[in-house]
């Protein structure tokens, strides 16, 4: 009798702790509304040193530590689609690669409206587009989505004006030595882009954002000022697999969230860009659920959250990482 | 064999039929009851693993795409054309942001007319210098094209601007927008010629 009941307790016991286990390891489910979710590749700067996108990550000759063998990788430029109810919700767009703007190493450009095509989206049917900032390989494209609301930081253009408007020339400097602007303060800004997201404001279809903001049910924009840029903001999704979080370049590198290092010091104040890390930590419950705008890793088995991919338009690659309840797989 | 009736063991190979003989002791539950339930939690586990790894992802380590052919290099005389339109571009490329900003300050309601008028002219007297400037320069026959874009793109922001200041005098908000197509335009054409001039001036942010 004594040793049935040692044995049933000890059934009880594995179960629990399976259950335990179970339940620790997968994110809880979002409560109330949630959204399907793709990842795409607007397009890759290929061989990009490895130690210019994480300096923690420099390739050292001859090193046998996986953190500094590795001397150049290739690094995509992510954007996220948002899809729920009648919202479709682009979070940053990319840019546009016309004959002249070919630059030298990127490859698999593709408009983003043919890509949204291939998720049974139109480019008319995108309602909001929340740019993580606006350095111009984000804030593209805008024009090629004329229903979208753009939601910028105030901070954002603010830190553009300020450092325009510097009385030392080499903090007001648009550019350094000819053909680069080695991370000024004002780099990353070409007049286009600007031009763009003036043009948003001007058809009223603009939001300033002024640090946090719900753009939608369970959808939260959180500022994370200077993780990037001045007016660098993440967004908040609610899906199946858990809460996402979207950093455009405060989240340049998800190996960087996962391991604690700094990734794509453009006007970073590497401080903020660890505070915007743990944010994910907090919101989302791990660095499973955080999505980088230009993790070498994307779309392969090594980021899982962007595993379930395939090859789109040009080489580009997309990603389809959860669906509502109700929505088909858009996965060919 | 005898049915039903007890046998020793060890009589006359009777082990089996002695056991088959014996009323049979009734099997051991609780074993039978853990691997059962071990085994399923291993078929449940190897599941979730052998789901883990049937994936097609796309794998970025494929055959390395060729990188497209690097451009052939400036000629010196296309160099030195470079060289001397790059502080020239700097002006013009910091006014044409500043005078954007000041648009999209009066918008949002951060700026007056009289402050929106300044920013603007004095973006409009850069304009201007730059214009006499690229205009003293003499471009090499290759780049012919390229310094004509660019003339047009500085007489565009000068449209621009020229059509941004009469908000100053009746307030209407439509100057902005007939403004900003040209200086979206002359955006343009300073990329083109940047791609050509200085194809690493934007690198990856």
């Amino acid at each position: 009798m004594r040793r049935r009941f040692w044995f049933l307790m000890g059934l009880a016991v594995l179960a629990a702790a399976v259950g335990a286990v179970g339940a620790l390891t997968a994110p809880a489910p979002a409560q109330g509304p949630v959204y399907s979710v793709w990842l795409v590749e607007s397009s890759r700067f290929m061989g990009v040193p490895f130690g210019a996108f994480m300096p923690d990550r420099a390739f050292v000759p001859g090193s046998d530590s996986k953190t500094n063998n590795i001397n150049t990788v290739d690094l995509p430029v992510n954007v996220g689609v948002i899809k729920g109810g009648k919202e479709v919700i682009l979070y940053d767009s990319g840019w546009k690669q016309q004959d002249y703007f070919k630059m030298t190493g990127t490859q698999h450009w593709a408009a983003l409206p043919d890509q949204l095509k291939l998720l049974g989206i139109n480019a008319a049917d995108v309602t909001k587009i929340v740019i993580g900032h606006g350095h111009w390989d984000h804030a593209g494209q805008l024009m090629d989505f004329p229903n979208a609301i753009l939601y910028v930081q105030r901070e954002e253009l603010r830190g553009i004006e300020w450092a325009l408007n510097y009385p030392h020339p080499r903090i007001a400097a648009v550019n350094t030595s000819p053909g680069g602007c080695a991370r000024t303060p004002a780099c990353g800004y070409p007049p286009k882009t600007l031009d763009e997201i003036y043009g948003k404001v001007l058809s009223g279809k603009a939001v300033i954002v002024d640090g946090e903001m719900e753009i939608g049910p369970g959808l939260k924009i959180h500022p994370a000022f200077r993780a990037h840029t001045a007016g660098s903001q993440l967004l908040e999704a609610p899906t199946t697999i858990g809460k996402l979080m979207f950093g455009s370049d405060a989240y340049s590198s998800w190996e960087g969230i996962r391991d604690w290092m700094i990734a794509n010091p453009q006007q970073t104040d590497t401080v903020q860009q660890f505070l915007a890390y743990e944010k994910c930590y907090k919101v989302t419950g791990g660095y499973q659920n955080c999505v980088a705008a230009h993790e070498p890793l994307s779309y392969t088995d090594k980021y899982p959250l962007t595993k379930n991919s395939w090859v789109g338009p040009n080489g580009s690659r997309m990603a389809e990482i959860s669906l509502a309840p109700g929505e088909k797989s858009r996965k060919p | 064999m005898v049915r039903g009736k007890p046998q020793a063991l060890g009589e006359g190979g009777a082990g089996v039929s002695a056991l088959i003989g014996e009323p049979r002791r009734s099997p051991n539950v609780k074993i039978f009851l853990f691997s059962f339930v071990l085994l399923s939690l291993l078929g449940v586990l190897t599941l979730a693993a052998v789901r883990e790894v049937v994936t097609s992802p796309a794998n970025s380590r494929t055959a390395h795409p060729t990188l497209a052919p690097p451009r052939p290099p400036l000629t010196p005389a296309e160099e030195a054309y470079a060289l001397a339109l790059w502080p020239i571009h700097n002006e013009v490329k910091a006014s044409a942001l500043k005078m954007t900003l000041g648009g999209l300050a009066y918008k949002l309601g951060e700026l007056d007319r009289g402050g929106l008028k300044s920013k603007v002219d004095a973006s409009s007297e850069t304009y201007r210098r730059a214009a006499m400037r690229i205009a003293a320069l003499t471009p090499p026959a290759s780049l012919a094209q390229v310094h004509e874009m660019y003339v047009d793109a500085v007489r565009l922001y000068q449209r621009s601007a020229a059509e941004m200041v009469r908000v100053g005098g009746d307030g209407r908000d439509e100057h902005l927008v007939v403004a900003q197509p040209l200086s979206m335009e002359a955006s343009e054409k300073l990329l083109m010629v940047g791609d050509v001039l200085w194809p690493t001036e934007y690198r990856p942010n």
